[in-house]
């Protein structure tokens, strides 16, 4: 399985969901504490070496990315200065970024792509706030100010284009809908600090959540009082959870316990999968929409594997 | 079918599907009413919104908390913030809210009321007989009144110092009273009778008053419970930030120290263990001061990282539910790695040093100038290469006829419909390779590539109807209706009229083919496409509408992929 290894500390991996081949990174300096940052596009070759397509500088640390889902070329990330940077890969690295988007007041930690509509995208911010963007306009369309600490993570319900969900370091996931002034529904998942949340693709009603009490919590949102599954095997906060996009109850999640872990929360022995190939925190996963149970994660280790489902990532 | 009239801002996720005759005008009146009924209309039928009734023992709750005073002290966001970790809803929290401020108004009419009492009480004794029967009854009256405010705010604590302070007004008066009774001359019968009226008012004032009495101790004691509480909060409070501050001071002496290296599996545990003896164990995850503190420190606001790692070591949070556990939290200064609490995970040294670094004010060396804005910011943005994939999730629900001209339209261009990014993999595929990544599926990969030339024919056959009415390429970014954007995110008002408009344009004419292939794929698959997910019938309309993008998109809809379909179930 190949690796990558990038001059900075990973922070976010995420596949195109147009080219299977193609992933993106986006990376950071001195662990994202004070520094710049890279955004890297990296090619699959068949052979196995993992090629980068092109990088991107930053002036400050990027904590996350999110890929066009109607322009393959074009790429949102969250930067730590509070901008939103939008790179468009059929430019050369000199004419990009070709947007700079900067409104937050604070690091921008999550972006996110609607994958149902297309043309906007909403970003999480270190300033309580979500952002909504269409990648034509120049401004914010709508701000989501309600959560009373920073929000770590929004992202979109996989099906109904106007609702999302946001977790939050005041320990709440609000899902909201963008046609309404506020959230329509608040979670109180957990005790402590939720860095990540994702819906599942198939079952628009759940989610799922990561806490820093290293458990991850999956609910339905019809009968949020009392969660569906509690994943507990984590030794430290969970840093990412995803949903896959191909199994319905299946969960990858990222943890600064260094592992990677795959659950299925349908099942009483949830853990079904446990790669520790990082030797630091992992800090970003993602499946492959395109490709069924390709996986990628990259940590502090500044190394990015992309391995499958079942096979162990440091093979050569 | 009858789905895409019923759109996006029509929130009729969980109505079950409307037969077709059905469409348009009741959808219209549907969102009409949805409109007037505003969020009230809304949350009636999203699944997305909280249906529960109003938990008055929640309300209470609250109205409980938010009334002590070193609550009222703190920020509103904040207090907020506690009751929706605490599980409330909107609603109960607005009540909440709602039902807070009345006190205060009720305190400021009684007090009039018992100053005037007061006022009353005292010159009884100069007194004119006939004026103790008039006072007489405002006497009853006051605590008559005081009964019917702390009836309306049974648990306020203030209410119960005042009511105290009627009893012992009323006991007073009534004492006075009876002393003049006996002192009155004779009388004739009527004032006789009117005495004892009197008395009987006297007396249930008098019961009442007890009552009062007996209600305002419980409440004190209960207040003085809180109270308790709210001490161990603040205590707390205290203590956590010192622990803040230790914890920083420690950290210097750690990374001076020198015992952290990147992890590896030898020194990792011992890392660890040194770590925690050092009683780090202990944190709060966030407090209203030292978040904010942590916040406004230099750089990075590294602290906020380091949050992150001093609330996974949190034990617990305080909670002014009195669940505040002080025997676990001593006790655990020296815990063992692996307890059920978040515990911090070690930092490699270089982060350690890095934190130190930005602490003291020294900016890291590598640090270079880089200046990322845009260098044309009115950069055009590009047109899309390729359609929009269809996800896997999307592909059990029906595609419309868009997907199925354009995967014909793709597979005449001779790519190996697998994969449309310039030909790429076409090259591997041609030597008859898989790449590794997709190794395991290789077998799945076959199967798609005759299913995908099967349905690119049969797609062109289905498909002449839908292709004369408006088969888009794919569109540039749409600027040229950004009102409709905009028009998007408006309440429903405006964007159900639009939705409507596009859903009749769209609706007739798929309607039969969408069944047809609907029927088509769910037979080549083997029947697999129901169960996928579930409520697919909502979905499809989901999707679809996702589709009825003002801005002429129908880019929901390309799929090339139906391989994805195939994915083992």
């Amino acid at each position: 399985m190949p690796v990558f290894k990038t001059p900075f500390n990973g922070y976010a991996v995420k596949f195109s969901p147009f080219y299977e081949h193609r992933l993106a990174v986006a990376t950071a300096q001195n662990f994202g504490i004070l520094g710049n940052g890279r955004v890297h596009v990296l090619d699959l070759s068949p052979a196995g070496p993992i090629s980068e397509f092109a990088a991107f500088d930053t002036a400050d640390a990027v904590y996350d990315l999110s890929w066009s889902e109607s322009h393959d070329s074009l790429l949102v990330a969250a930067v730590a200065d509070g901008s939103v940077k939008l790179y468009d890969l059929s430019l050369p690295p000199p004419s990009n970024p070709v947007r700079s988007l900067h409104e937050h007041t604070r690091e921008a930690h999550s972006a996110d792509y609607n994958p149902v509509r297309r043309d906007s995208f909403i970003t999480g911010s270190w300033d309580d706030t979500i952002k909504l963007w269409t990648i034509d306009r120049p401004t914010s369309v709508r701000t989501f100010k309600e959560h009373a600490y920073c929000v770590y993570s929004a992202t979109w319900n996989p099906r109904h284009a106007d609702v999302f969900a946001s977790a939050s370091g005041d320990c709440t996931v609000r899902i909201w809908d963008v046609r309404e002034p506020g959230s329509t529904m608040i979670l109180p998942a957990h005790e402590f600090e939720i860095l990540s949340c994702d819906w599942n693709k198939y079952d628009d009603c759940v989610i799922a959540t990561a806490s820093v009490d290293k458990s991850i919590k999956v609910w339905d949102v019809r009968s949020f009082r009392v969660p569906l599954a509690v994943l507990n095997g984590h030794s430290y906060a969970v840093r990412k959870v995803k949903f896959s996009p191909h199994r319905g109850s299946f969960i990858a999640s990222c943890s600064y316990d260094m592992t990677v872990c795959l659950w299925d929360y349908m099942v009483e022995d949830a853990l079904i999968g446990r790669y520790d190939h990082h030797t630091e925190f992992a800090v970003g996963v993602d499946m492959s929409v395109l490709v069924e149970g390709l996986l990628a994660s990259t940590g502090w280790d500044e190394l990015v594997y992309v391995w499958q489902h079942g096979t162990d990532p440091r093979a050569p | 079918m009858a789905t895409q009239s019923a759109a996006p801002p029509s929130p009729t996720e969980d109505k079950p599907q409307n037969p077709a005759s059905e469409i348009v005008q009741p959808s219209v009146e549907d969102q009409n009413d949805t409109r007037t009924g505003a969020s009230g209309g809304f949350s009636s039928t999203s699944v997305f919104v909280n249906s529960e009734p109003m938990r008055e023992e929640q309300v209470q709750n609250a109205v409980k908390f938010l009334s002590h005073p070193k609550v009222k002290g703190s920020p509103v966001m904040y207090r907020r913030s506690f009751l929706e970790r605490k599980g409330l809803t909107k609603e109960e929290i607005d009540e909440a809210f709602r039902r807070v401020p009345d006190p205060p108004q009720n305190v400021s009419n009684a007090q009039p009321a018992g100053t005037s009492q007061d006022g009353q009480v005292k010159p009884l004794s100069n007194v004119q007989p006939q004026v103790p029967t008039q006072i007489m009854q405002p006497s009853a009256a006051a605590p008559a009144g005081v009964i019917s405010t702390l009836t309306r705010s049974r648990f306020h604590w203030s209410h119960a110092l005042l009511a105290v302070g009627f009893l012992a007004l009323s006991g007073a008066g009534t004492a006075v009273l009876f002393k003049k009774k006996r002192d009155l001359p004779r009388k004739p019968t009527q004032n006789q009778v009117c005495n004892k009226k009197q008395l009987l008012l006297q007396k249930t004032a008098a019961a009442a008053a007890a009552d009062v009495a007996r209600a305002s101790q419980e409440m004190l004691l209960s207040k003085r419970e809180e109270e308790k509480y709210f001490k161990e909060l603040m205590n707390l409070i205290g203590m956590q930030v010192q622990e803040m501050k230790s914890m920083s001071n420690a950290i210097q002496k750690l990374e001076a120290m020198g015992n952290l290296s990147v992890c590896r599996p030898g020194t990792y545990w011992s890392n660890l263990h040194d770590y925690c003896l050092r009683g780090y164990a202990v944190l709060a995850t966030r407090l209203v001061d030292t978040s904010v503190e942590a916040r406004n420190t230099h750089g990075r606001t590294p602290l906020t990282e380091q949050d992150h790692q001093v609330s996974a070591k949190s034990s617990r949070q305080p909670n002014a539910n009195g669940n505040v556990d002080f025997d676990s939290y001593s006790a655990r200064s020296s815990p063992p790695p692996a307890t059920v609490e978040p515990s911090a995970a070690p930092n490699p040294k270089s982060y350690m040093e890095i934190m130190a670094m930005v602490q003291r004010g020294e900016k890291p060396p590598n640090i270079r100038e880089i200046n990322d804005l845009p260098p044309n910011p009115n950069q055009p943005l590009p047109n899309p290469h390729s359609a929009p994939r269809a996800k896997p999730w999307e592909i059990g629900q029906t595609q419309t006829s868009y997907s199925q001209v354009l995967q014909s339209h793709e597979s005449t261009y001779g790519l190996n419909s697998n994969l449309q990014d310039n030909g790429f993999v076409n090259q591997l595929n041609g030597d008859s390779s898989v790449p590794w990544w997709q190794k395991k599926n290789v077998r799945i990969t076959e199967i798609e590539n005759e299913d995908d030339l099967k349905r690119g024919s049969s797609g062109v056959l289905t498909n002449e109807r839908p292709v004369q009415r408006s088969w888009v390429p794919p569109q540039p970014p749409p600027v040229a209706m950004p009102e409709a954007a905009a028009a998007i995110r408006q309440p429903k008002k405006t964007l159900s009229e639009k939705q409507v408009a596009d859903d009749r344009l769209v609706a007739d004419p798929s309607d039969a083919i969408d069944e047809l292939q609907r029927i088509t794929k769910i037979s080549e698959s083997g029947g697999v496409v129901d169960a996928n997910g579930g409520s697919s019938g909502f979905s499809k309309r989901f999707s679809e509408s996702g589709v009825v993008d003002t801005n002429g998109m129908s880019s929901g809809l390309y799929t090339s992929e139906i391989q994805e379909e195939q994915e083992a179930y």
